[in-house]
């Protein structure tokens, strides 16, 4: 492995200021613009039907121009169902934090002494983490609801963060692993010399190398705790109930009030986007570059 | 500072590779030994297994009288420099340097003078804000090398420090590695595949081929009364001629077309132990005209290196080397006669032993 000599590259491919497009330039844009536009579409549906008046909403052919309002916020933050949206969102950040953090910490320890430690069978063991999630949830939902049932945890957050760290765990296991067999032993035999035990070389070596690896799965364990619908829907009622289950339970209840339920969905696709916008600016690759050779 | 001492080491791993067999070697006080080897040798097994990093299979390597098998790698109070640097990526060159000391608790202040003593003794002062990733190769081994003389530990470890760096800083960094030994009175173990810089920086060399420790000894040692025919042609630059074609009668050894008068200490050992091969160091020939006696010789091939040149010679015993001074340089092709050094002659038996050591 060399380190990349940023400079010399610099150097090597002087910016010019005229950038010539050819025709395949052109189509690459094309269908770039063409697929972001083709994914984009369903959220500018939400986005703008959320701050469209009723009238606006049902107006055809549709309005592309419109007044903004920000009734539907309001009357789904604040007047449906008595409580409105915030008790879910609320719950949704609890279950979608604690289960990311736990899922993350725990993942990264396993895989951590799955390669670094002479294990029997640890092969075996990576295999068996990942054989986890073969079969679909829908499989598992009844015998996790009894569990759930009988250990008394039926519709509160504890219940989802326990089920929902140990479906993100075999992921991060997964994901980690490689992040720490990349790490060149060389240095954390030096940690071992300069005087520190294996939990401190864990902590203060490895987790610092492995970052981007930590980035990467949170923001997927993040993602799939925040949108998991089936088995929220199972465990919780009321109290525990996340966004999802909310959102689901909202056009039965009263019917299609399309303005707050686009409100709704908005909220829910705002946290997780901010997360990953955030966690994305520290995802520099490359952090090993340097250490050896 | 620490004497150690290895006693009967083996280490085989799970493989059944036996990487280093039935080690007896003690490093004094203050010493710098060097391990000289070719790859897989089993020079670097050795180095780790003294550092802690490797399990020893069998065997006791001692500190000071105390066994310190079993001991882990961060209570031996040990400090090692790794081939590929081995800095930590994601801290600055202070905080890289500083490590061995932050797992001590040191004080702060302690710690930043410490530092800056030692960034001043490596000449690296300028660079402890950034990252190893920003500095060049000879930059990095001066911070990995900082990081091993922050503390003033029982022994220095290093594992062919200068492996990856370009020959004008190999010659640079062996220097000041050599004057940091003496500064800090330390105990070295140092391993290279580079007998030049072995001999640049050590007191004692020890040799190792598969595993086996060979012999251990000064340059001069291993150049003039090497054990074996590997370290005769393992050690020493142009390597030495080695002539398999060997009869030796009435106290005279027959080599090609020449023979020489033994020296009366050569031919009592070659009645106990009769010689199959005999070699010669390049100096030990003298380069003779075509009249003179001495081994016919064709000159193949003429190599400067400096003020001297290694001469490639065909001869009827096998391939010869000689050397000869710059301004004596026999043209290529020429016919000459070689005159081996009766004094110089390196007689090996069957077993490879040298023959005169082989009866101690």
């Amino acid at each position: 492995m060399t380190s990349v000599d940023f400079d010399a590259g610099a150097e090597a491919t002087p910016r010019s200021s005229k950038v010539v497009l050819g025709f395949s330039d052109y189509a690459r844009y094309l269908i770039a613009v063409v697929f972001v536009g083709f994914s984009l579409f369903p959220f500018y549906i939400v986005l703008s039907t959320s701050l469209k008046s009723e009238s606006d909403i049902f107006a055809w052919p549709p309005v592309w121009l419109f007044d903004v309002t920000w009734d539907n916020y309001f009357s789904a933050l604040f007047v449906f169902g008595g409580t409105g949206v915030l008790p879910f969102l609320i719950n949704s950040l609890i279950i979608t934090a604690l289960s990311t953090l736990l899922a993350v910490g725990l993942g990264s320890m396993v895989a951590y002494g799955l390669t670094r430690f002479r294990v029997v069978g640890g092969s075996h063991i990576f295999f068996f983490i990942l054989s986890t999630r073969f079969a679909p949830p829908v499989a598992f939902v009844v015998p996790i609801f009894l569990m759930i049932r009988e250990a008394g945890l039926l519709d509160t957050h504890l219940a989802l963060i326990l089920i929902y760290t140990s479906m993100n765990l075999s992921l991060v296991v997964w994901i980690i692993r490689g992040f720490f067999e990349a790490i060149p032993i060389e240095i954390e035999e030096a940690a071992q010399i300069d005087g520190y035990s294996r939990l401190q070389i864990f902590r203060k070596v490895a987790l610092p190398l492995v970052k981007p690896g930590l980035i990467t799965t949170s923001i997927l364990s993040a993602i799939l705790s925040w949108n998991e619908f089936l088995i929220a829907t199972v465990m919780t009622q009321n109290t525990a109930a996340t966004l999802p289950v909310y959102l689901a339970g909202f056009s039965g209840s009263m019917g299609l009030e399309w303005g707050p339920f686009m409100a709704v969905g908005a909220m829910a696709v705002l946290p997780i986007m901010i997360f990953t916008l955030v966690l994305q600016r520290h995802l520099v690759r490359g952090l090993t570059f340097g250490a050896v050779r | 500072m620490a004497q150690v001492q290895l006693q009967d080491v083996h280490k085989i791993y799970p493989d059944g590779t036996k990487a280093v067999r039935a080690l007896n070697l003690e490093i004094q006080s203050g010493e710098f030994l060097c391990v000289l080897g070719p790859s897989g040798c089993g020079k670097s097994t050795t180095l780790r297994m003294i550092a802690g990093l490797e399990e020893v299979s069998s065997g006791i390597i001692e500190v000071d009288g105390q066994d310190i098998v079993g001991t882990p790698a961060r209570e031996r109070d040990i400090a090692m420099v790794f081939e590929n640097y081995a800095l930590y990526p994601h801290l600055n060159v202070f905080d890289n340097i500083a490590m061995p000391l932050v797992a001590r608790r040191t004080a702060k202040p302690e710690i930043r003078e410490r530092v800056e003593r030692i960034a001043g003794t490596m000449g690296i002062c300028e660079h402890l804000t950034k990252r190893p990733s920003k500095l060049s190769g000879g930059q990095r081994q001066r911070v990995s090398l900082a990081r091993a003389m922050i503390r003033s530990p029982k022994m220095f470890l290093m594992d062919e420090p200068l492996g990856h760096l370009e020959e004008y800083l190999r010659i640079e960094l062996r220097r000041e590695i050599r004057a940091l030994h003496e500064a800090t009175g330390g105990t070295t173990f140092y391993i290279t595949h580079d007998q030049e810089e072995a001999a640049a920086v050590s007191d004692r060399i020890a040799v190792m081929t598969d595993g086996v420790l060979q012999q251990v000894g000064t340059m001069a040692d291993l150049i003039d009364r090497p054990v074996n025919r590997f370290v005769a042609e393992f050690v020493g630059e142009p390597p030495i001629s080695m002539f398999n074609d060997v009869a030796v009668a009435n106290g005279q050894i027959r080599l090609g077309d020449y023979s020489v008068a033994l020296p009366p200490a050569l031919n009592r050992a070659v009645d106990a132990s009769p010689p199959v091969s005999v070699g010669v160091r390049p100096g030990k020939f003298s380069i003779d005209d075509a009249e003179a006696e001495g081994l016919s010789a064709i000159a193949q091939s003429v190599q400067l290196m400096g003020e001297w040149a290694a001469i490639l010679c065909d001869t009827p015993a096998g391939p010869a080397t000689a050397l000869a001074a710059k301004s004596e340089l026999p043209s290529e092709g020429a016919r000459v006669k070689l005159n081996p050094d009766p004094e110089g002659l390196l007689l090996f038996n069957k077993n490879g032993r040298n023959i005169v050591s082989a009866e101690v």
